[in-house]
């Protein structure tokens, strides 16, 4: 019954990403990641330049998986509370109380986006990584539960200026950290520009099929996922000598150029990156049709899942993109399995 | 009769006496020459002429060949032990040993003569010398000039130097700078043999260097990853223990080694452009990291048959040591 599940539902995830790239052109990539993310039921930080379709992106997803859609804007002024509700004065000229975007959807809210976390001030920061590891909210003396949230966060990468940079806690919350960059391809810029279809989301989005999935019924199939889908003693032993390999590097042999590899690693993966790592790489064997996990289905998720973990020494943090591209490319390369 | 038979035989006896007598003196006398191309000489003297002490030997090989019907009076030959005078004094040289042969032919008689000198002299400088000429008698037809048959051959002497004997301190040798010594040449034969075997260490140490370039390997190209790995594969038997992943674990450190970076099934395009000489296997190389994954990382594979795939690594591993050393491999069916 469960083969045929996997089956089934890995039918509707193909159809899910047929969709998509529809609408979202030139982003293959990207939208295997969210969709791996969607099924292993993690959150996920989008890195990318306004106006490369981010929203266009979550919103498609919304359409196809149903459930709630939630947006706020990081602004410094951003207090935990406007979160949770907000209030105004009436036609009756009483103050009232509106349940705030996480309130809004209820249980089922779905897709909770986060634009420019990283205006916000670390009080905002605290109260979403609480909602995003426990998936509850206390608020007006009542536990509110949001079993099928997925929060997605997108930094402000260019500005400096009164932004609040996420810490290494919070970041390692996050399953992934998705780069959205334009495609450069002439073809699809030529069409993101002169296509009228793309000009209005709104009606983009409505082209596409609803709800493909059942939003309230991936935390139950995700789950079947992961226990189904099995890795190997050699994939585990690989697994952890990467994991060791974030750690120390240069034990690998790992070099990063006009970098001190015994200084750049202050803190190489968590357990729970790992774990969130491997769960990733489980959905992607899926996606792939196959019953156990293979490196290549590691390497698939390993800079997503595991750059935005890693913490550098601050003299390096500001090229912290390009080092840890290089880095975690010089570890799958040095890492052998078996 | 005793009376009678004895003056008869004093008489014999005086006869042969007689006889003897005349023929040693008939040997003694000069006979006339030879004719001319009856004798044919080769000679073969010693290679140098100059720088003999005494003690010396000085050997000469003298080969005559001598037209029918004369024929050599053996007799004539010099003897051991003359001693031989120049202007009527002893020469100081000495025939030490003598030896001939003879061999027919059809018109011809050859005579080979294997004569020996000693050298007895010795000077405070350096003194010319000579080996004799030596006179030989053929016996030949009667004719005008010597009716007995009797003609003589004169072999030439051959000239030299003696060198002096000096003992130390007896002689001054800026005195004796005669331009005719020759240089007093080093013993070269040590240090040949020294060189000799210089070279023949310089030649193992090039040889153990080889070996040691090759990664320990009996040629360079046999160090390479993938023929290390045909070396293992090629031992491992379907008996052994985890014979089939053993074989792919040589194949992915070779692999690894090869191209200086983990090489998986996502990376293969990118090695091939590195190697492109692997191009011609693609197929066999997505077929190996295919067997691979089932070997390794699939927890329900099916059964494999082992002996079937690790013949067929077997084989994979010989394409890649071809393609490593860019020849061109041979195709294997699907395991």
């Amino acid at each position: 019954m469960s083969d045929n599940q996997l089956t089934d539902m890995r039918q509707h995830a193909q159809s899910l990403e047929t969709e998509i790239n529809k609408v979202v052109v030139g982003q293959q990539t990207p939208i295997r990641l969210i969709t791996t993310a969607i099924f292993s039921r993690g959150h996920v930080l989008l890195e990318g330049d306004v106006g490369v379709g981010k929203t266009t992106l979550l919103r498609a997803f919304t359409r196809c998986i149903g459930g709630g859609y939630q947006r706020v804007e990081g602004t410094i002024d951003l207090m935990p509370n406007d979160l949770v509700y907000h209030t105004y004065l009436g036609e009756d000229g009483k103050p009232h109380v509106s349940p705030g975007p996480l309130l809004m959807s209820g249980e089922s809210l779905s897709v909770f986006f986060f634009n420019e976390i990283n205006r916000a001030r670390p009080q905002v920061h605290s109260l979403l990584l609480r909602v995003m590891a426990e998936r509850t909210l206390s608020a007006f003396n009542k536990e509110y539960q949001f079993p099928n949230m997925q929060v997605f966060a997108d930094r402000n990468q260019l500005e400096k200026e009164e932004t609040f940079e996420i810490p290494a806690a919070a970041r390692d919350r996050f399953m992934m950290e998705i780069p959205i960059v334009v495609p450069d391809e002439s073809a699809i810029m030529e069409s993101l520009v002169f296509d009228t279809k793309y000009h209005n989301v709104d009606t983009l989005v409505n082209t596409l099929q609803a709800n493909i999935l059942q939003f309230d019924q991936l935390n139950g199939f995700s789950a079947l996922l992961q226990d189904k889908i099995e890795a190997s003693p050699t994939l585990r032993q690989y697994a952890l000598n990467l994991w060791r390999a974030t750690k120390t590097p240069s034990a690998f042999g790992v070099k990063v150029n006009g970098v001190d590899m015994n200084r750049l690693v202050l803190s190489g993966s968590s357990p729970r990156g790992m774990s969130m790592m491997l769960a990733a790489a489980r959905v992607n064997a899926w996606l792939n049709n196959r019953s156990s996990v293979l490196p290549e289905d590691i390497h698939a998720v390993f800079h997503s899942t595991v750059a935005h973990r890693l913490a550098f020494s601050p003299v390096y943090e500001m090229r912290r993109t390009e080092i840890a591209r290089e880095l975690l490319s010089g570890i799958v390369n040095a890492v052998a399995a078996p | 009769m005793n009376t009678l038979i004895k003056p008869l035989h004093i008489s014999l006896i005086s006869l042969v006496l007689f006889l003897s007598a005349s023929l040693a003196f008939a040997n003694d006398e000069p006979s006339p020459e030879i004719p001319e191309g009856v004798v044919k000489l080769t000679k073969v003297d010693p290679a140098r002429n100059v720088g003999y002490l005494m003690g010396d030997i000085l050997d000469r090989t003298i080969t005559l060949e001598v037209k029918k019907p004369y024929k050599l009076i053996e007799t004539t030959l010099p003897i051991v032990g003359y001693e031989h005078r120049y202007q009527g004094q002893v020469s100081g040289i000495e025939l030490r040993k003598i030896s001939h042969t003879k061999k027919y032919s059809n018109t011809s008689t050859v005579y080979v003569v294997q004569l020996s000198y000693q050298v007895f002299a010795t000077a405070p400088t350096v003194k010319p010398a000579l080996l004799p000429a030596e006179i030989v008698k053929f016996q030949g037809p009667s004719t005008s000039e010597a009716r007995d048959g009797l003609v003589q051959y004169r072999i030439p002497e051959f000239y030299f130097r003696s060198s002096p004997m000096a003992v130390f301190g007896a002689v001054k040798i800026e005195d004796d700078m005669s331009p005719l010594r020759q240089p007093i040449l080093l013993q070269a034969y040590p240090v040949k043999q020294k060189l000799v075997a210089c070279l023949i260490i310089l030649g193992f140490s090039l040889l153990g260097l080889l070996y040691i370039l090759g990664v320990r390997a009996w040629l360079p190209l046999m160090g390479k990853p993938f023929a290390k790995a045909v070396r293992q594969t090629r031992k491992l038997s379907p008996k052994d223990a985890d014979a089939l992943k053993t074989a792919l674990s040589s194949m992915h450190q070779a692999f690894n080694t090869s191209a200086q970076y983990s090489v998986f099934s996502d990376n293969i395009t990118e090695f091939i452009a590195q190697n492109p000489s692997f191009k011609t296997i693609e197929a066999e190389m997505h077929q190996f990291f295919a067997l691979s994954h089932q070997v390794f990382f699939e927890t329900h594979n099916a059964s494999t048959d082992e002996a079937t795939s690790l013949n067929w690594v077997k084989k994979f591993s010989t394409q890649c040591r071809d393609c490593e050393r860019g020849l061109k491999p041979a195709k294997q069916k699907k395991a």
